[in-house]
């Protein structure tokens, strides 16, 4: 055993300790924790963006350059407080109206690129798909898979004849998504406390290595 | 109390601790159950230990905080130590404001095990927000996006950054991703609009998210939570590249016990529900 004589482990497993204590029940060590995590998050928050994005990209380039096309986007956030003044709140629309714009135009071809086109041929069956018998089957599993999960969220016709058990296999197929990411999810959340186990038995204890 | 009954009861607190116990009893005493190497990782890995030293560097975004670094930090140290082994050049960026820290600390640590100079083997670009104006920017130049490294020098004076134009000039890019910004937008931007080639580490939360890309191709590799890192260290460390602590790797025993017992409370949870139903 090798406890650390390092004065921040210690601040960090005592708040680490102060944060597990919900698990028994809302105590004041976890809200004390808890709401100094908040105000350091925003605080690092503020300074960050301060000093990595204030003053890089608007402030020296307007102010120490000279460079004045730099007006026109402080205008634009400027807007964003004249929610403050009634009279003058309509002006909030305009910063709010360039980044849909822009945004929507910069995002909407390369989703399409990204989650349907690419995605649409992922699952067609190609000649090399069948190069190996497993190969193969999986890309069958796949299109079946597909066609009938988009069956069952198609609502515009009666779900009788052939479409009744399509429906069904692509609930099976939605079941074991749904059961795929929930046991990534519970691996995810052991991981968590497994990094937290490692730092208080081996950095602040010492008795693992 | 009917013991069936009491099945669908147990307290909350009663599982924490049995869960605890079942994690911390093999990091104490350490079990060494098998740890099988999945095709993703392997494809990640092979993409790397097919670039030489003369390649483009590889750009690591670290796209996650604290919270999440038993998945994501250990990715990030044996991806490191891999590329410093086989002396291929990496740039590291963050589009999460926590990130230049972590990677201050990796970088503080790994180049020195592999004797690795900043600006001639590794460079760090730091943090920008604003994901979309980022990733499209430095499609065009990455240098209007990243005038100066996190220093402050100007990436025209800095070795392995001063040819850098765009996703062109990088052999590929792998994002360490815990959310929004991450893996999303990379393939959004990067991959979707020019043809970058992606590869990605994520939290186990993401991982079922991200395999549709894997199989279309779109991502060259993945590494998915604690196991990723985990796989990815166990093939650093039998290609011979490094020696060093494999901290994932010390955590996957108490992954499958915890699983393990997190199986168990279902199966006693769902005997007890049907017996109880049956009863009605």
């Amino acid at each position: 055993m090798n406890i650390s004589l390092d004065p921040w482990i210690w601040l960090s497993a005592l708040l680490t300790l102060a944060i597990f204590s919900f698990l028994f029940r809302d105590n004041i060590l976890y809200q004390f924790a808890e709401h100094l995590f908040v105000g350091m998050s925003a605080g690092y928050l503020i300074a960050i963006t301060w000093h990595n994005q204030m003053v890089p990209n608007l402030f020296e380039p307007l102010f120490i350059q000279g460079n004045l096309v730099y007006i026109i986007p402080l205008l634009f956030g400027l807007c964003y407080f004249a929610r403050f003044i009634p009279k003058m709140g309509y002006l909030v629309r305009l910063p709010i109206a360039f980044l849909l714009g822009w945004g929507s135009g910069a995002i909407i071809p390369a989703i399409f690129q990204r989650d349907i086109l690419k995605q649409t041929q992922g699952t067609l069956l190609v000649r090399e798909a069948f190069l190996k018998w497993d190969t193969g089957l999986w890309a069958i599993i796949m299109l079946v898979g597909v066609i009938s999960v988009l069956i069952y969220f198609f609502f515009s016709t009666e779900r009788k004849g052939i479409m009744k058990p399509a429906a069904n296999l692509g609930i099976i197929f939605l079941m074991l998504g749904f059961g795929a990411s929930f046991g990534y999810t519970v691996m995810s959340r052991i991981s968590l406390l497994i990094g937290r186990l490692q730092f208080l038995m081996g950095d602040w204890l010492g008795i693992i290595e | 109390m009917d013991i069936f009954k009491a099945l669908t009861k147990i307290p909350r607190q009663v599982i924490f601790v049995v869960i605890a116990l079942a994690v911390m009893s093999p990091l104490l005493i350490p079990i060494g159950l098998p740890v099988r190497v999945m095709p993703k990782s392997q494809q990640l890995f092979a993409a790397i230990d097919s670039l030489d030293p003369q390649s483009k560097p590889v750009l690591i975004s670290i796209d996650f905080d604290p919270q999440s670094m038993p998945e994501l930090y250990p990715m990030l140290i044996a991806i490191l130590r891999h590329c410093f082994a086989r002396d291929i050049k990496v740039i590291v960026m963050a589009l999460w404001p926590q990130g230049p820290g972590l990677a201050e600390m990796a970088l503080d640590v790994i180049p020195k095990e592999f004797n690795k100079e900043y600006g001639k083997d590794f460079a760090f670009l730091g943090y920008k927000f604003g994901v979309t104006a980022i990733l499209l920017g430095m499609g065009d130049n990455i240098k209007n996006v990243f005038p100066v490294d996190y220093h402050g020098t100007p990436l025209d004076s800095i070795e392995i950054t001063a040819d850098l134009q765009n996703y062109d000039n990088l052999s590929l890019v792998i994002t360490l991703s815990a959310g929004d910004p991450g893996w999303r937008a990379w393939l959004l931007y990067a991959q979707a609009r020019y043809s970058a080639r992606v590869g990605i580490g994520v939290t186990a939360v993401s991982a079922a998210d991200v395999y549709p890309y894997v199989e279309t191709g779109q991502v060259i590799g993945l590494l998915a939570g604690m196991k990723g890192a985990s796989e990815y260290e166990i093939l650093v460390h039998e290609h011979g590249y490094s020696e060093g602590k494999r901290t994932a790797t010390q955590g996957m025993d108490a992954q499958s016990l915890g699983h393990l017992v997190i199986m168990v409370f279902i199966i006693i949870g769902n005997i007890g529900y049907f017996v109880m139903r049956r009863k009605k």
